[in-house]
């Protein structure tokens, strides 16, 4: 099926290879047996302000007005910073755990005990393509394959009527494409986007391209199918059964069933009244994000290996998590767009028994600064900042690493984004510096030379 | 499915290879990756250099080799992590059938790499005898001759990405003469067609695309003539050296005669400046040296068929290349001109002019009037902006209070302006969302003191910005929107505040005057996305490619290990001129070897060197060097003729084999190195899409030109940011607009690569959504229907309308049993509610059938 770019299956071991060589998605084994079996990556376009949702800075209400006390590093918006801006929301203990999370996340917050949050993330760049590429793909300089791209030619698939990575509502700015794109992976390890940022749920009236035949009946189509296959079972017995032609047969055979029972898997008129209030799929503020986040749910039960939700830039949604300026009014209207959802989403894994087996990610890419832009607003930040996982693998109710008293600088056990690479990879049983492809002359990896696990955190 | 011979030999043990070859293709590469950063030449850890034969002869520890592997003595390699299971067991095969370290390959140390040498090339011999020799060898025969209508659609996809054309089969089907097929070839050579084929394999190692791709995905507007100049390159079978000084150098090379500057080079200079480009990125240092970085990268890849790049922070792992060599070259192209300008948010992306200053100064002139002008209307705006709020300042909190009792549902006052109180009625109006500032209205009500916070702001404003005219403030002041939020606001545009949207009469006069002068406007003179000469950097290494880190001065030249440790004269600014020449010399002989090994993959599918972009020590070992040096030395007798050397290759029986395997070859010579057959090929994207067009007549053979304008990036919300949908034009796939950030998903479905790094090959997949698109997609349906459409209308017969169906759709007749079950498929065609169904189901059968979509 693929003819040369597998070199780096070599680097994957023994047996999966042995076992059919011919299929880029089979699934293989990891390089270790680990808990988690899928990502959900639920990925904040913008940069959520970490000081004003899951690291509290008690510094800044003392200080507040003051000048930074130290030289301020590279920032976005370098001619409209004014001095330290305390956070407009109060901060409360939750759980057993006793985790600080701020009034912006009520239902996440009774999710606590399951929380891991990171609360010292660094990244490279701090303006949104290169910070935005670097979370998707490890680098802000290259194009790289995204990581979903990495985890499925890693894993495989184990459901072949869906696609094994799958992007809901992607936005277009910041890297577009290459956020879910394999790169230089081969095309079948690529996302496939499901709608777009800014596009209403109802306009999605085909999640998948080409899933839907306009004009046939099943039965006349099985009928065509059947000649298809027909006329190819004759070429390929004048070729002497060439693979590749082989290959070719079973792929419409596969994409025969994955267009009758795709389609399935996005019907979501079946789900409950008490499973959509859940979600707040019927509240207008959470419709759109409560229905990617019920998707990543029944995705998750179909198998996929990778699913990413976004919250997105765009009509409905402004500027997102981004609010160099009036930091309360758009926190607030984000922070509620999703709060509920994401809760509903652990809750329902959990109920489903599916929190063990997933590894759920959120955050952005950067974090924002403790000082004010524009007198109410923040800019970007990806010196520190907060990011948390949940579920398969890793520690519940605990806190990983600080920043400085300001919030500005990671100061301990720093992550950077190869980092929280190489740790994503490990919990799904892949070691990061073997999971590698030829490409030009040199195996590449996700974690490209850096990425350290977190072992700390590994539950 | 074909596995490349290393990766099959990692998973199933070694046998049935040569251990020349498995060691190049697997041990090779694996000491590379694992042990040679510190067992190698200069290091040299433990005494052990792992990188030539010459080193491993020094200490030859095989046997310690594989305790140390084996993670279970005290010393453990690599320290970074235990081998996997088949990376040992590689090892352990090698090592037990006696770790032969093969010499011809690598005698002293990587300088001697085989594709730094000069060329060997052997007299008085043919293609087919070098391929023969290496077959004896084997002991494996050729295949057969390909019947002549297999030749021909090989032939014609392999010039023009096309299937020959009615009467182009006809004349070569009759003409039964010997040089038939040479006849043909020089035919489909002739055709424009040939250009738009073997342009697009250029423009896929030249990266080409229409945006800066990365983070804003910024457009090169003028893109698109590059993409033509290649083309017409090709068409015009530019000679080699002339195409790469042109590339790298078109700006510099002496204008035309009568003409004031060479606008074609300008334009081939597209190769540099199309790269991707982090325009956003704030670390401008960072920026542009990555962008540097990135022409090095092509430039090296493309030409050189090297990873030249990887030393930027490093010395080579593999490859003889040393920092100082890279930012030499980095030298180069940092004095080479890129951005029109680099400060500010998002960089300014340079656009060379293609036209001479006489013609360049109206234009610019005319840009200048504009932005005069436009300064003028905003500000006379801006100064009835502030007479107007002036005004309505001391009404404010009239205003908010009758706006209060307007949203409570009561009447207007009558004497307070219509307009501004709709304003405040709009802008007051409770909100769900939180808006603190005016928490305290919604709370108190008191509307004298939201008048008195603004009237107070005002005066603060008014007495900052007279204290910096006298000269007691340093810096002017600023004043951040969201310090007074409320002010803010019923300043904006649209705000209480706001000027009247109807223009008061000196404003629309002066907006009359701007239209008068956009009407008036010069012609825009043409430009490209090109690079120029800009300052001479005096460039240093960046100690592990660290800017802050400056290391000895690296002058301009060429790599040491090719080009000789002289330093070469540079008289042009940049130094591009003089690199341009060294490449285009013939006694360069890598750029050679790379090209005509780029030709051979164009024709049989992978290059004699199957790591066509890479040359180095960790790229592939040639599977016949004697006949790429001879193909080489060919290519300089024949004028460095691209036709010339398509002519050599296709006349040789080796292109035209039948693609049937024999028994000892199938097993022997499984991936085909040894060429024991002609490889079948699936279309490319291009060749798929255009094929579908020309099924049904409409295929639009319109040649060059841009299929979409403008400049800048999209608004961050908007769908304007895909690509154009391939769906909505005719035209050939190669004229498609190439958006790096959302590249059609049509291309990316079939193996198009990603635009923005140079791709060397096509991948090859199969997978289902593939399928997917062959049975569902809107466009193939289409093509289907019109061509049933054709058939049922124009041929009266069903055993005309089969027979005509296979011969469109295939290109070759019928059997009578097919013709039989085509006649069977319509007739028994369920519920079918007319023949055009039935006959459009068929049609789309055979397109989706294995024979349409691969080249015999």
């Amino acid at each position: 099926m693929l003819r040369r770019a597998a070199c780096g299956f070599g680097m994957l071991g023994l047996s999966s290879l042995l076992a059919e060589p011919n299929d880029p998605l089979a699934a293989r084994a990891p390089h270790f047996p680990a808990k988690a079996k899928r990502v959900i990556f639920l990925f904040m376009h913008g940069g959520p302000s970490h000081m004003d949702t899951f690291d509290p800075k008690p510094r800044l209400i003392r200080d507040h007005g003051k000048p930074l006390p130290f030289k301020r590093p590279l920032t976005f918006a370098e001619n409209n910073v004014g001095g330290l801006l305390k956070s407009p929301w109060e901060f409360k203990r939750h759980g057993q755990s006793g985790l600080e999370i701020s009034e912006l996340f009520p239902n996440v917050a009774r999710h606590a005990d399951e929380l891991c949050l990171i609360r010292s993330m660094v990244g490279d760049s701090v303006a949104h393509g290169g910070a935005t590429l670097q979370l998707h793909t490890g680098s802000n300089t290259f194009t790289r394959p995204s990581m979903g791209s990495w985890v499925v030619y890693g894993l495989g698939t184990e459901n072949r009527n869906l696609p094994a990575y799958i992007t809901l509502k992607p936005g277009l700015s910041h890297g577009g494409a290459k956020k879910w794109s394999s790169g230089f992976l081969p095309a079948a390890y690529q996302g496939t986007a499901v709608g777009l940022g800014g596009m209403a749920i109802e306009k999605i009236n085909e999640p998948i391209e080409h899933l839907k035949n306009y004009g046939l009946t099943p039965e006349q189509q099985r009928y065509e199918l059947d000649m298809i296959q027909k006329i190819n079972a004759a070429s390929a017995a004048r070729r002497r059964q060439d693979p590749e032609l082989e290959a070719r047969i079973q792929s419409f055979e596969l994409a025969f069933r994955m267009q009758t029972e795709a389609p399935e898997a996005f019907d979501v008129s079946k789900e409950s009244a008490a499973t959509r209030k859940l979600y707040g799929i019927d509240e207008p503020e959470t419709a759109d994000f409560g229905w990617q986040c019920l998707m990543a749910r029944r995705l998750a039960e179909r198998n996929v290996r990778f699913i990413q939700i976004n919250h997105e830039y765009g009509p409905g949604n402004e500027v997102g998590w981004d609010a160099h300026s009036e930091l309360v009014r758009l926190h607030t209207r984000t922070a509620l767009a999703v709060d509920r959802p994401i809760a509903g989403l652990l809750t329902d894994l959990k109920t489903r028994g599916l929190l063990e087996e997933t590894l759920v990610v959120w955050g952005g890419e950067f974090g924002r600064t403790p000082i004010a832009e524009a007198g109410d607003g923040r800019d970007h930040n990806p010196y520190g900042y907060t990011i948390w996982m949940a579920g398969a693998g890793v520690k519940k109710g605990f806190v990983y690493g600080a920043t400085d008293e300001f919030g500005y600088y990671a100061v301990e056990d720093r992550m950077h984004i190869n980092d929280m690479h190489a740790t994503m990879l490990h919990l799904l049983g892949l070691q990061h510096d073997r999971l590698t492809f030829m490409y030009g002359g040199r195996p590449f990896r996700l974690t490209d030379v850096a990425g350290k696990v977190a072992t700390k955190l590994l539950a | 499915m074909r596995l490349p011979l290393g990766c099959f030999l990692l998973a199933v043990g070694a046998w049935a290879q040569p251990a020349n070859e498995l060691f190049e293709s697997s041990v090779r590469p694996l000491l590379a990756a694992r042990c040679q950063s510190c067992h190698n030449a200069k290091t040299a850890m433990a005494g052990l250099d792992l990188t030539s034969a010459a080193g491993f002869a020094k200490k030859p520890i095989a046997a310690r080799l594989l305790e140390v592997i084996g993670y279970e003595g005290r010393t453990k390699m690599p320290p970074t992590g235990k081998l996997s299971e088949s990376e040992i067991a590689l090892l352990t095969n090698w090592v037990r059938d006696g770790a032969v370290w093969p010499g011809n390959a690598v005698v002293k140390g990587t300088q001697a790499h085989w594709a730094f040498q000069p060329l060997r090339p052997s007299a008085g011999k043919t293609i087919d005898d070098f391929l023969e020799a290496r077959r004896a060898e084997r002991g494996l025969r050729a295949a057969g001759p390909a019947d002549r209508l297999t030749l021909l659609r090989r032939a014609a996809f392999d010039l023009t990405g096309l299937p020959p054309t009615e009467e182009e089969t006809r004349l070569f089907m009759e003409d039964r003469s010997a040089g038939a097929f040479a006849a043909l070839v020089d035919r489909l050579l002739a055709s424009p067609r040939y250009g738009e084929k073997w342009g697009r394999h250029w423009l896929d190692v030249a990266r080409y695309a229409d945006s800066t791709g990365a983070d804003e995905d910024y457009r090169y507007p003028y893109a698109w003539k590059y993409r033509d100049w290649v083309i017409d390159a090709f068409n015009r079978d530019m000679p080699f050296p002339e195409f790469v000084r042109a590339q790298i150098a078109g700006d510099l090379l002496p204008p035309p005669p009568g003409q004031e500057l060479n606008a074609s080079g300008i334009i081939a200079t597209g190769f540099l400046a199309l790269g991707p480009k982090l325009v956003a990125e704030q670390d401008k240092v960072k920026m542009f040296y990555d962008a540097v970085d990135e022409q090095i990268d092509v430039m090296g890849k493309a030409f050189l068929g090297l990873t030249i790049s990887c030393a930027r922070c490093h010395d080579h792992k593999f490859d003889p290349v040393t920092t100082k060599d890279y930012y030499s070259l980095a030298s180069i192209f940092a004095s080479t001109r890129q951005f029109e300008q680099i400060e500010g948010t998002v960089s300014k992306l340079f656009y060379a002019p293609l036209a001479g200053k006489a013609e360049l100064a109206p234009w610019t002139a005319y840009q200048k009037r504009l932005a005069d002008k436009q300064k003028e209307i905003d500000s006379v705006t801006a100064k009835e902006a502030r007479r107007w709020r002036d005004h309505l300042a001391p009404q404010i909190a009239r205003y908010m209070t009758a706006a209060k009792r307007v949203i409570a549902g009561g009447a207007a006052d009558t004497d307070l302006d219509a307009g501004v109180l709709a304003r405040w009625v709009t802008y007051l109006k409770p909100a769900k969302e939180r808006r603190v500032h005016l928490e305290d209205w919604y709370k108190q009500g008191d509307a004298a003191a939201y008048q008195a916070n603004y009237l107070a702001e005002v005066a603060l404003r008014d007495k900052a910005q007279a204290d910096f005219k006298a000269g007691l403030l340093k810096e002017a002041p600023k004043f951040p929107a969201g310090a007074n939020r409320f002010f803010t606001e019923v300043n904006a545009a649209k705000g209480p505040l706001g000027l009247p949207e109807k223009d008061s009469a000196a404003v629309a006069a002066l907006k009359a005057e701007l239209a008068a002068i956009k009407a008036a406007a010069p012609p825009e003179p043409p430009f490209a996305c090109g690079v120029a000469e800009d300052k001479a950097v005096e460039q240093h290494v960046f100690l592990r490619g660290n800017p802050d880190a400056k290391g000895e001065l690296a002058p301009k030249r060429f790599p040491v290990v090719l080009a000789g440790d002289r330093l070469p004269e540079i008289k042009s600014v940049s130094g591009r001129l003089e690199l341009a020449n060294w490449l285009a010399e013939p006694s360069n002989v890598l750029p050679l070897r790379v090209i005509v090994n780029r030709i051979w993959q164009g024709h049989f599918g992978q290059g004699l060197v199957r790591t066509p972009n890479n040359f180095g020590v960790a790229g592939e070992l040639p599977t016949h060097p004697e006949l790429l040096d001879w193909l080489a030395a060919e290519f300089v007798k024949r004028g460095s003729s691209f036709k010339a050397m398509h002519r050599l290759l296709m006349l040789s029986e080796a292109y035209q084999m039948s693609g049937d395997t024999n028994e000892p070859a199938k097993t022997k010579d499984a991936d085909n190195r040894l060429l024991t057959r002609f490889p079948m090929r699936r279309k490319t994207v291009e060749e798929i899409r255009d094929s579908l067009l020309a099924l049904d007549g409409s295929l639009d053979l319109t040649i060059g030109g841009a299929l979409a304008t403008g400049t800048g990036t999209d608004n961050e919300f908007s769908d304007g940011r895909k690509s154009m949908h391939p769906d909505d034009s005719k035209r050939r796939t190669v004229y498609l607009q190439l958006r790096r950030s959302n590249l059609a998903t049509l291309l990316t479905l079939f193996d198009f690569g990603d635009a923005t790094t140079s791709t060397e090959i096509r991948e090859q997949t199969n997978v289902a959504p593939q399928a997917l698109y062959m049975m569902n997609s809107k466009f193939v349906a289409e093509r289907a229907r019109t061509l049933a459409g054709k058939l049922v209308e124009e041929e009266r017969v069903d055993q005309a309308r089969a027979r005509r169906a296979w011969q469109t759709v295939l290109g070759r007749q019928a059997t009578p049993d097919e013709v039989a079950a085509t006649l069977r498929y319509v007739a028994g065609f369920p519920n079918g509610d007319g023949q055009l169904l039935a006959w459009s189901s068929f049609c789309r059968a055979l397109i989706a059938s294995n024979d349409f979509i691969y080249v015999p």
